[in-house]
């Protein structure tokens, strides 16, 4: 045990060594460099900017509509079949998904539609300008995508309507910033006074490259947001030369004691008894047959769930009423654990002990229980007690324990360094084993449990069943 | 990397041998399939939750989210740097918590609803007493354990004197909280602990982690008793069964599954119909026959354990679900997600 914790301790001082000097580098590096997607964006651009080669990229083309033009576009087909010729990616779909990568991230986009995705068909896609790619590290706050929307609004083009989603997300913004609308709807006004300035197709490529990187950042619902990530991860990419760090240098400490360390606890490992699958499963289906009565999502509870009903019937009833729902009772008749874990059926329980004359069992184990969970100070009072009432040669009720369980108890107790309060442990299983062979057993075939469930039984009418399962 | 020594190598191979044999035992007992066993039950009607209350009053994104005993109320953290304590029924807040620092990512209620711990990029948990309060009135903080070398991302209370932890520096530590000493520091997995759950009967406990693994460990001791493989990422979220021997497991890898403690292995696994996004959290209903994940294609999904056929979709989030939880006598579900609000489904 020594060994081991020293081990650790020189673990920790390596870990630590490596922290500081990964985080000495981290601090160096400048804010893009340790952006979290940084090197896929890099790779990304690397390729896209192959695309963008004047001769060997995609074609990028004005294409003639009825009455306009759509200005410096490229169909999905042909950037498929770009990829498929200028890269080494081999097969269709997998150029698909390594298209759609690069438009989720916002490199490429389709013109009109705000899902960023590619088909492999005659749908137009143009190029996002480096200007709004996601490797400058884009934070927009609320306040500019409220200007965007606004701004929006004001141009009255059907190219430039608002997505129903986006109408929404303009609501509630202008809800958000209600004092400081006017400002915000100032500034989407000289922005679209410059706009207006522009070429027209000049202003087309511009409108949607902005559409596009919204389309990025506040995504349309069920799109997948690539460029927030959960900070959970985010810290681990960042730190990840720590974390594999100390767990090399754990191995590498001391090999040989670790590995056999690592090959007893494995030992043990193998002398377990592991059961068949298809035992499982029965275990399983019979769990859920046992308690697919209290299962809410099967069946209806017996008193109304407060949510659905707006009543809060179902918590003061645990406080103010005497009866007690027959589903309650039968849970009795599960385990043990069930009717202990009850308060009422502890207390029935403890009824019946003291009938049968063995009351002492269940307050010893609850002493013991109880004693448990005290603070430190108190520990030492309480053992002493315990072992009083129930242990000692002249306890005035002495549970039922053997001589091996007494003797270990009472080591523990008068040992040199102070009881622990695990010193009763071994006693109150076996306490707690008799029980649940014994009375527990007795219990459940008495006339006070079955009294007990027949009377609960009556006071409750038919439970309709909801969901129309079959039980 | 140096080479090893032949009694290294020799370790390394009667290692080996063990794991291959470890493997051929699984193989053993996986005599059949959970669901084709399962196949002739009937079947159990899709997902009836919905949407009951929206618990609004954060301003960033809901971390976690985590209810007390009497399934009423709950305790949510969020990046703005605040817990709320809410009363989910009547909607209400109850109590407002700020934090020292808003980089919250994990709470915790203790079961007699008296404490809330949390704790995040801060590395530490610090522990608030809800019955107390301090001078400026709000609840006392009474515990700041700290000595983390990395961010706290799961704690769980055994009782109210009792925390564990599991966090990015890859420990596992349990606590003493009247003392506030640490009990037990240990090792727990190759890579940052993301998640613990408590088995019903407070003895045992899983821990996923981002190295693709969980593990089982008994409450007092520090090495594992078991270790269960099979996710392809790191494996987010993990809820014990209730019968105590089997649990369930969100991942990255876009898969949820199930894993039975006493044939050791996994025993079923559900995807969605789409599979396109992975998931964050999980929780078991109370017979154990629904898995419900939180994913973050901003929908809540669920299956029939045993069957494992998709029973439904709970949608109203708007971004990515971080959390979710359901009340302990399993009547409501509640979510958070990065859409800043928190759901109660019923």
């Amino acid at each position: 045990m020594v060994t081991m914790t020293s081990e650790v301790d020189k673990n920790n001082s390596t870990a630590v060594c490596k922290a500081t000097s990964s985080s000495a580098t981290y601090n160096s590096a400048t804010k893009h460099e340790d952006a979290p997607n940084i090197l896929v964006y890099k790779k990304m651009e690397a390729i896209i900017e192959k695309m963008q080669a004047e001769n060997t990229g995609v074609a990028v083309r004005t294409v003639k509509a009825f009455m306009s033009k759509v200005p410096s576009v490229f169909t999905g087909a042909d950037l498929i079949s770009w990829i498929l010729k200028n890269t080494d990616v081999e097969d269709v779909t997998e150029a698909l998904h390594f298209s759609h990568l690069l438009a989720s991230h916002g490199y490429i986009f389709p013109i009109d539609d705000h899902a960023l995705t590619v088909k492999n068909d005659g749908t137009f896609y143009r190029f996002q300008t480096p200007y709004f790619w996601p490797s400058n590290c884009w934070e927009p706050e609320n306040t500019d995508y409220a200007v965007y929307l606004c701004k929006r609004t004001m141009q009255n083009k059907t190219r430039l309507e608002l997505a129903d989603y986006e109408a929404e997300n303009l609501a509630r913004l202008q809800k958000m910033f209600s004092r400081k609308w006017e400002f915000i709807f100032m500034q989407a006004e000289s922005q679209s006074k410059v706009a207006k300035k522009r070429d027209k197709l000049e202003r087309k490529v511009l409108d949607s490259q902005e559409r596009a990187f919204w389309d990025v950042h506040r995504p349309m619902p069920g799109c997948v947001n690539t460029t927030e990530i959960d900070i959970k991860k985010a810290y681990r990419r960042g730190g990840s030369s720590h974390g594999s760090g100390s767990a090399g240098a754990a191995l590498s400490n001391n090999p040989i004691e670790q590995l056999t360390r690592i090959i007893t606890l494995r030992k043990q490992k193998l002398e377990r008894r592991t059961i068949k699958v298809s035992k499982v499963s029965e275990s399983l289906v019979s769990y859920f047959e046992q308690y697919s009565e209290f299962d809410y999502f099967i069946t209806s509870p017996e008193l109304p769930n407060p949510w659905q009903t707006d009543n809060t019937e179902m918590w003061d009833a645990e406080k103010f009423t005497k009866e007690i729902p027959m589903r309650r009772v039968k849970r009795w008749a599960f385990s043990l654990r069930e009717l202990l874990n009850d308060p009422i059926g502890r207390e029935q329980f403890s009824r019946f002990l003291e009938k049968e004359y063995s009351g002492e069992n269940l307050k010893f184990w609850e002493s013991v229980q109880q004693m448990k969970a005290l603070p430190q100070s108190e520990i030492k009072e309480a053992i002493t007690n315990i072992w009083k009432e129930f242990l000692a040669p002249d306890a005035p009720c002495p549970v039922n324990v053997d001589s091996k369980s007494i003797e270990l108890a009472r080591e523990a107790v008068h040992s040199t360094s102070g009881p622990n309060r695990w010193c009763f442990d071994v006693a109150a299983s076996h306490v707690y084993h008799l029980m649940k062979s014994d009375s527990y057993s007795r219990y459940l075939r008495s006339d006070m449990y079955k009294d007990y469930l027949n009377g609960s039984k009556k006071k409750i009418k038919s439970i309709p069943n909801l969901f129309g399962v079959k039980r | 990397m140096p080479k090893d020594d032949p009694e290294t190598a020799a370790l390394k191979e009667e290692l080996n041998s063990m794991i291959a044999n470890f493997k051929a035992e699984q193989e053993k007992q996986n005599d059949c399939k959970l669901a084709e066993k399962c196949g002739d039950l009937p079947d159990v009607p899709k997902i009836r939750l919905a949407g009951k209350k929206i618990l609004k009053g954060h301003i960033n994104k809901v971390n976690s989210v985590h209810f007390a005993g009497d399934s009423r109320h709950c305790v949510t953290g969020s990046l703005d740097g605040k817990l709320i304590i809410w009363d989910t029924w009547t909607a209400n807040k109850v109590q407002i918590i700020p934090l020292r620092s808003a980089w919250v990512m994990s709470v915790a209620f203790s079961p007699s609803g008296n404490f809330v711990a949390c704790g995040g990029m801060d590395n530490q948990c610090t522990i608030y007493d809800l019955n107390n309060r301090d001078s400026t009135g709000v609840a006392k903080m009474t515990r700041e354990l700290l000595g983390y070398e990395g961010f706290l991302s799961s704690c769980r209370f055994l009782d109210d004197n009792h925390i564990i932890t599991g966090s990015g520096d890859m420990k596992i530590c349990h606590w003493d909280l009247e003392s506030g000493k640490k009990t037990m520091e240990f090792d727990g997995h190759a890579g940052d602990v993301v998640s613990i759950s408590l088995s019903p009967d407070m003895n045992q406990y899983v821990t996923g982690s981002v190295d693709k693994t969980c593990k089982l460990w008994d409450v007092r001791e520090d090495h594992h008793k078991q270790m269960f493989f099979g996710h392809e990422a790191d494996v987010n979220s993990v809820c014990f069964h209730p019968s105590g021997f089997a649990f369930a497991t969100a991942s990255e890898d876009k898969t949820a599954r199930l894993y039975d403690l006493r044939s050791d292995q996994q025993i079923a696994q559900y995807s969605p119909p789409n599979t396109t996004s992975g998931f964050t959290s999980c929780a078991l209903s109370f017979s154990g026959r629904y898995i419900i994940c939180g994913s973050v294609d901003n929908n809540i999904h669920s299956w029939d354990t045993l069957k494992t056929t998709h029973t439904g979709m709970l949608a109203g989030h708007e971004n990515r679900i971080t959390s979710i939880c359901l009340t302990p006598n399993g009547m409501a579900l509640a979510s958070c997600s990065w859409d800043q609000n928190v759901r109660v489904w019923v």
